[in-house]
């Protein structure tokens, strides 16, 4: 790490992906939510990994997730993010349950933060961050 | 020697302060040279040396990796030295494995430490630092999270299912500040104690947590002299002697976290640290849990059976783990009252754990100490490693 200023990074980051979770990032480039699914012990594996955490199979498979969640925990930004969120400020992190029987990270977008609580169910919407990343978000469901 | 048979026969410490004139090499020789002299033995008698690696300077870290500190001190009986990195948890594996090199014969006496400058890093540096320390980086950190984020995402789960209500959960930070205030080594050595609502006042960082929730980065640094049990009680001096230990991991990214798994974890190395020890929870004189933001020391309140469940909150609101409280607890205000120097707050709850059990604790001496609970944890959480130390050893 440096001592100075001038080496801040403001580019946004993209996700640092191995070989095994590929397909998930083509997909969201279709608008797919993918979870990955083991064909051996029937679990649904979330984030992806090069063999099933559960039985160590690596007869891995995609299953097509609906893209509806629950939010299960969030927290809004107002400060102290890095630079390169800056401009994104304030922003909502959130934890969200899939009916598919995994968690993962995101963000609520299409709301006001105050409007965000636990429990909100959820609907994945894709934000495109280049030509080959696009990371799925969460907008809530209009009744 | 016994697994748990070790014994810190002497400290030293710097006081946390942002001080970027004071290098790491000035707290290095000041923090070794004191708690060398304060076991009463030669620098020379010092045989192994085990650094906390300081999580946030890499050329440091490579100077302490590659075997610089015991020449600078003239350290001429050393025979082996090594940093350790587990983040927070650094110093319990530090600690283990100078029972190791005692135990192999290695070495007799042992000097851990640890030393982290913060002040000379620019803050966008530092946040882009905790930004991706302990995040995933395909799963976590493209969608712009911090320690800061992860940690209120926690808390407004555990204050969703708990009930601990804001002003409970700011009491926290009252109850670890009134430590603070008398511990020469904090950052907040003196200063006035912010009540539950001044805490509330202050601005959001991220939701739930306020400024006053978060941690103040700073610089510090301490040491310890280790030696076997055996010899500490032929030395005669006070020592604090470690009777128990357990850990348990949990994982290593947030989004993978079951809680029921961390809370079950928080009970289960109690229980087994402290029947490893021969103690029972109401033998405990100071429960020193290091938990780096205020949001779980509600949860491991409840978890030791020392607030009843549901009522972690309340206790501390209600000041019982404040100074002059019924239940002394974690006696240098945790990181928010410490200031945060990095792994190192581990590093200093040891000290603190040692320095109370030797009677060494001015102002903030919990009467009569006889045994410390005391945890760590490393990155945001991944793991819980508790140990009971007590003033003297197990027979």
């Amino acid at each position: 790490m440096s001592n100075t200023e001038n080496s801040i990074d403001m580019t946004r980051p993209l996700p640092d992906v191995q070989p095994w979770s590929r397909p998930f990032w083509e997909a969201a480039k279709n608008g797919e939510l993918l979870v990955q699914h083991c064909m051996d012990c029937a679990a649904n594996i979330f984030y992806p990994r090069k063999y099933c955490p559960e039985c160590w199979s690596g007869n891995l498979d995609w299953i097509k997730s609906s893209g509806k969640a629950v939010v299960y925990s969030f927290s809004t930004a107002y400060d102290m993010v890095e630079p390169r969120f800056w401009e994104d400020l304030p922003y909502t992190i959130a934890f969200v349950d899939l009916p598919e029987g995994v968690r993962m990270m995101t963000r609520i977008v299409e709301c006001d933060p105050e409007d965000i609580s636990i429990g909100m169910e959820v609907k994945v919407t894709w934000r495109k961050l280049n030509d080959d990343f696009f990371l799925p978000y969460f907008r809530p469901v209009k009744s | 020697m016994s697994k748990s048979g070790i014994a810190i026969i002497g400290i030293g410490e710097v006081p946390t302060r942002i001080m970027p004139e004071r290098t790491p090499w000035d707290i290095l020789y000041d923090t070794c040279m004191d708690a060398v002299n304060d076991s009463g033995l030669d620098k020379n008698d010092i045989q192994g040396v085990i650094t906390t690696s300081p999580q946030a300077q890499p050329r440091l870290t490579s100077e302490l990796a590659f075997g610089k500190l015991p020449e600078e001190l003239g350290l001429e009986g050393c025979r082996d030295c090594c940093i350790v990195n587990a983040g927070g948890a650094g110093t319990s594996n530090c600690l283990r494995l100078a029972g190791q090199y005692i135990e192999s014969g290695v070495a007799d006496a042992v000097l851990v430490n640890h030393v982290t400058v913060h002040s000379t890093i620019s803050v966008p540096e530092l946040i882009a630092f905790f930004g991706q320390a302990g995040v995933d980086l395909q799963w976590e950190y493209p969608f712009g999270t911090t320690y800061n984020i992860v940690m209120g995402l926690m808390a407004n789960r555990f204050m969703h299912e708990s009930g601990c209500s804001p002003l409970e959960m700011a009491s926290v930070v009252t109850a670890l500040r009134s430590w603070a205030t008398l511990d020469p080594n904090s950052i907040f050595y003196g200063k006035p104690v912010p009540t539950p609502e001044m805490v509330l006042e202050s601005s959001i960082i991220n939701t739930p947590l306020h400024k006053r929730e978060s941690n103040v980065l700073a610089d510090g640094g301490c040491a310890m002299v280790v030696v076997s049990a055996e010899r500490a009680k032929k030395l005669g001096k006070p020592a604090a002697y470690k009777l128990g230990e357990s850990a348990r991991y949990f994982s290593g990214t947030t989004v993978v976290r079951d809680s029921d798994k961390v809370t079950n974890g928080f009970k289960v190395t109690a229980k087994e640290a402290m029947a490893q020890a021969g103690i029972q929870k109401q033998d405990v004189s100071i429960w020193n849990c290091y938990l780096a933001y205020p949001l779980a020391h509600p949860i491991m309140a409840e978890a030791l059976e020392v607030a009843p469940e549901g009522k972690g909150g309340q206790c501390f609101l209600e000041g019982r783990m404040s100074f002059g409280g019924d239940i002394p607890w974690s006696t240098i205000g945790d990181a928010p009252g410490r200031g945060h120097t990095g792994s190192g707050v581990s590093s200093a709850m040891y000290v603190e754990t040692a320095r109370q059990l030797m009677g060494k604790a001015g102002e903030r001496q919990v009467k009569d100490c006889r045994y410390v609970y005391q945890n760590t944890a490393g990155g945001s959480g991944f793991n819980n490693i508790v140990t009971i130390w007590g003033r003297e050893p197990n027979e």
